[in-house]
C-alpha cells in the first residue's frame, strides 16, 4: 500500500528574493530528475505540490517553473503563515519536503486553437507561469495569448525579467497596479479601458485565471465585455488545503474537492456554490 | 436450496470467548461506548491525535509503525453499518494509508439484535436470538479463521431443522424510536440532498447559526465524520514530527487560510456545511447519506439540536415548495 502521506526529500538547489516578501525557491531531487507524467510534464500547469517540512507544516503552491524542465521544480512563496515564514528562514541547500503534483490543472487540449486570456494578481502568477512556459514551447497549437498580471504596488509584480522573454515568443503582457504610484506610468486596476488593447476572437478565446484577488474585477470588467463566456473561463481556486488528496474535507466547495476536482474549475460550475 | 452450517455462541459462553481473547490480543470491548463517552469505534482506527510522522536529524522521515494485532468487539448494527462506509470513504479517491494500517490489524465482531440478510460490516457477526443464545455471521475469512480458532466455545449444528426451532427476533429490538424513524428518512438519500441543497436560504439555518455552539461534539462522536488536520511540532529534545489529529467542519477555523481569510466565517455557513457534507455531497460522492441514525449527534448536543427534527421541517417546506411549482 502506497503512503498517499509520505513526502519526497528535495533540497533548495536556488533562492531568488522576488519581492521584499516574495521569495522564489528552485527544488532539486536528492538522486536524479523529477518523474515525468504520460505527457512527458513533470505536472500539468495548474496542479500544485504540497511544500514544506516535517514540524512545521505543507503549503500548497503552484509550481512557476517549466512543466517541461525535470531537472527542478520552482515555487513562489510568499510569508504568511508558520510554513512560509519557515520556509524563509530556509538557505540554500537545506532540505524541504514535497508532495505531488496534485490536482487537475489547466484544460490544455481544450485551450488548443484558441486565443488565450490569462488573468491574475499578485501571488497568483506561478500556474499562470507554469501555463504561459507549456503555451511558449508548444506555441503553434495555440491563438493570440495575453498575460494580464495586476499587484498592490510596482514592487508586488513579480517575475517581471520572465515576462520580458514571453514577449519575446509571442505573448502580449498588460501589467497594472491596483492604486495610482508616482513610479507607474500603465493601467490602474482591472478597468475597463483595458478591453481596448486585447485583440482577440472572442468566439474561439479561453481565459484562465488564478483567484480570488482580482477575480471577479477582471471577470466583470474585462472577461465578459471581451465576450468570453462564463463556461469558457477556468478559474484555480484557493482553499484550506491539508491532505491534498480529497478526505480532509477542508478545501471543499460546494460538492467539489478543491483539491482533486480543482484547483482549476469551470467558473461556470462554481459560480453558485454556498461557499 | 442447501442450508449452511449454522454457528451459535450461547451468553454462557460469551464471557469466556471474550476473556480468552483479551489474554491473547489487546481487546476493546465497545458494547456500552454508546451511553459513556459516546466516542465511537473510528477512534481505533483513525485516532483523535496519531503521530504519523517524524524526523531527527538527518534525512529520512519515519512514518508511524503499524499497532499490535486488536480485536474491536461489541459494535451495533449502526456502526457496523458506519464502519463498512468509513472503510469506503478511506479508500477513496485513494487508500489511506494510516487509516487502513490500523485497520488490517483488528479483528472486529459485531453484536446484534436486530433481524438481519447478511452481516452489514465487520468481520464476524453475533446475532442475539433471544434465549440466550447468539447466532454468529461470518463476514470476511479473517473473521472464519478467528472464530476458529476458539471454536471449543462456539456450537456448530448442521442445519436444517434448526432455523424452525429458532426465536423469532422482534425486528430493531435494540434501537430507539428516533433512531428507526431516523433509519427510515436516510432510506430516501436522494430527496434529502434535494431537500438539503434546496434548503440553503430556508430560515431554519438562521435558527441553527444562532442555536449552535459550534464545538464540533456532533461531529467527534458521529461515527462516520471524518474531517481531520495535519499538525506539525518541534519537540525540545528537536524531534519534528507531523500528527493527524481529529478537526471538525464546525469549528471556527476550518476554512481559515494562512494569511487570515476564513471561507466560512459564520456558525450558521459552518453548520450547514456539515449538513451539506453528509446529506448533499456525500450522497453525491458514494450514493448514500453519511448518517446512519445511532442518535449521538442528538444525545451529545449541548444545544440540543436534533438533526432529525432539522431534516423533517426542511423535507415539509421542500415538498410544499416543490408541489407548489
Amino acid at each position: 500500500m502506497d503512503n498517499i502521506y509520505e513526502p519526497q526529500i528535495v533540497k533548495i538547489a536556488k533562492i531568488e528574493e522576488l519581492s521584499p516578501t516574495v521569495k522564489l525557491f528552485r527544488l532539486e531531487k536528492i538522486d536524479g530528475k523529477f518523474e515525468k507524467n504520460e505527457d512527458k510534464l513533470v505536472f500539468r500547469p495548474g496542479q500544485f505540490a504540497l511544500v514544506g517540512q516535517i514540524g512545521y507544516g505543507e503549503s500548497p503552491l503552484g509550481p512557476l517553473s517549466s512543466p517541461y524542465e525535470d531537472e527542478y521544480i520552482e515555487v513562489a512563496v510568499r510569508k504568511t503563515g508558520t510554513v512560509t515564514n519557515r520556509l524563509h528562514s530556509l538557505k540554500k541547500g537545506d532540505e524541504i519536503t514535497l508532495r505531488g503534483p496534485y490536482g487537475n490543472g489547466f484544460p490544455l487540449e481544450f485551450m488548443e486553437d484558441k486565443d488565450i486570456v490569462c488573468a491574475t494578481g499578485g501571488c497568483g502568477i506561478p500556474p499562470i507561469a507554469a501555463l504561459v512556459e507549456y503555451i511558449i514551447k508548444n506555441r503553434e497549437k495555440f491563438g493570440r495569448v495575453y498575460v494580464l498580471y495586476g499587484a498592490r504596488s510596482p514592487e508586488e509584480l513579480l517575475m517581471k525579467d520572465k515576462m520580458k522573454e514571453w514577449e519575446k515568443k509571442g505573448v502580449k503582457i498588460i501589467l497594472t497596479i491596483d492604486r495610482p504610484d508616482p513610479k507607474w506610468k500603465g493601467p490602474v486596476g482591472f478597468v475597463t479601458d483595458l478591453v481596448k488593447e486585447i485583440d482577440i476572437n472572442e468566439a474561439n478565446a479561453v481565459a484562465t485565471m488564478c483567484g480570488p484577488g482580482p477575480m471577479m474585477d477582471a471577470i466583470e470588467k474585462i472577461l465578459r465585455p471581451l465576450g468570453i463566456s462564463d463556461k469558457r473561463i477556468f478559474v484555480s481556486m484557493e482553499r484550506k488545503m491539508q491532505c491534498g488528496v480529497g478526505k480532509c474535507q477542508h478545501c471543499t466547495t460546494g460538492k467539489k474537492y478543491v483539491c482533486t476536482d480543482g484547483p482549476v474549475f469551470n467558473y461556470d460550475e462554481i459560480e453558485n456554490n454556498f461557499d | 436450496m442447501k442450508k449452511t452450517k449454522e454457528l451459535t455462541i450461547g451468553e454462557e459462553k460469551l464471557e469466556d470467548f471474550l476473556k480468552s481473547v483479551g489474554q491473547e490480543f489487546a481487546l476493546f470491548d465497545v458494547r456500552n461506548d454508546y451511553y459513556k463517552g459516546g466516542v465511537p469505534f473510528k477512534k481505533y482506527f483513525f485516532p483523535q491525535k496519531q503521530k504519523i510522522f517524524s524526523k531527527n536529524g538527518g534525512s529520512g522521515i519515519v512514518a508511524a509503525e503499524p499497532p499490535k494485532k486488536f480485536v474491536l468487539f461489541g459494535l451495533d448494527l449502526p456502526d457496523l453499518e458506519a464502519l463498512t462506509y468509513f472503510d469506503e470513504i478511506m479508500k477513496t479517491p485513494r487508500e489511506d494509508f494510516f487509516y487502513f494500517q490500523n485497520r488490517n490489524r483488528a479483528v472486529v465482531i459485531g453484536l446484534i439484535r436486530e433481524r438481519i440478510d447478511a452481516a452489514p460490516g465487520g468481520d464476524a457477526v453475533f446475532q442475539d436470538m433471544g434465549g440466550g443464545r447468539y447466532r454468529v455471521w461470518l463476514n470476511t475469512e479473517k473473521g472464519g479463521d478467528f472464530i476458529k480458532k476458539y471454536k471449543k466455545f462456539f456450537h456448530e449444528s448442521g442445519g436444517g431443522g434448526e432455523e424452525e426451532n429458532a426465536p423469532q427476533i422482534p425486528e430493531n429490538k435494540s434501537l430507539s424510536e428516533w433512531s428507526r424513524s431516523m433509519r427510515a428518512l436516510v432510506l430516501d438519500p436522494e430527496l434529502l440532498a434535494k431537500a438539503v441543497e434546496w434548503s440553503r436560504d430556508h430560515p431554519i439555518w438562521d435558527e441553527l447559526g444562532k442555536r449552535c455552539l459550534g464545538c464540533g461534539i456532533c461531529t467527534y462522536v458521529c461515527p462516520l465524520c471524518h474531517c481531520f488536520s495535519i499538525e506539525d511540532s518541534v519537540g525540545l529534545s528537536g524531534e519534528c514530527s507531523r500528527c493527524r489529529k481529529w478537526d471538525a467542519c464546525t469549528l471556527p477555523g476550518f476554512a481559515k487560510i494562512a494569511g487570515g481569510h476564513n471561507f466560512r466565517p459564520s456558525i450558521k455557513e459552518r453548520y450547514y456545511n456539515w449538513f451539506y457534507h453528509k446529506f448533499v455531497r456525500g450522497y453525491n460522492e458514494y450514493g448514500k447519506s453519511q448518517c446512519v441514525g445511532c442518535g449521538r449527534c442528538k444525545k451529545f448536543c449541548p444545544a440540543s439540536i436534533d438533526i432529525k427534527k432539522v431534516l423533517e421541517t426542511i423535507l415539509k417546506d421542500y415538498k410544499k415548495a416543490t408541489a407548489e411549482s
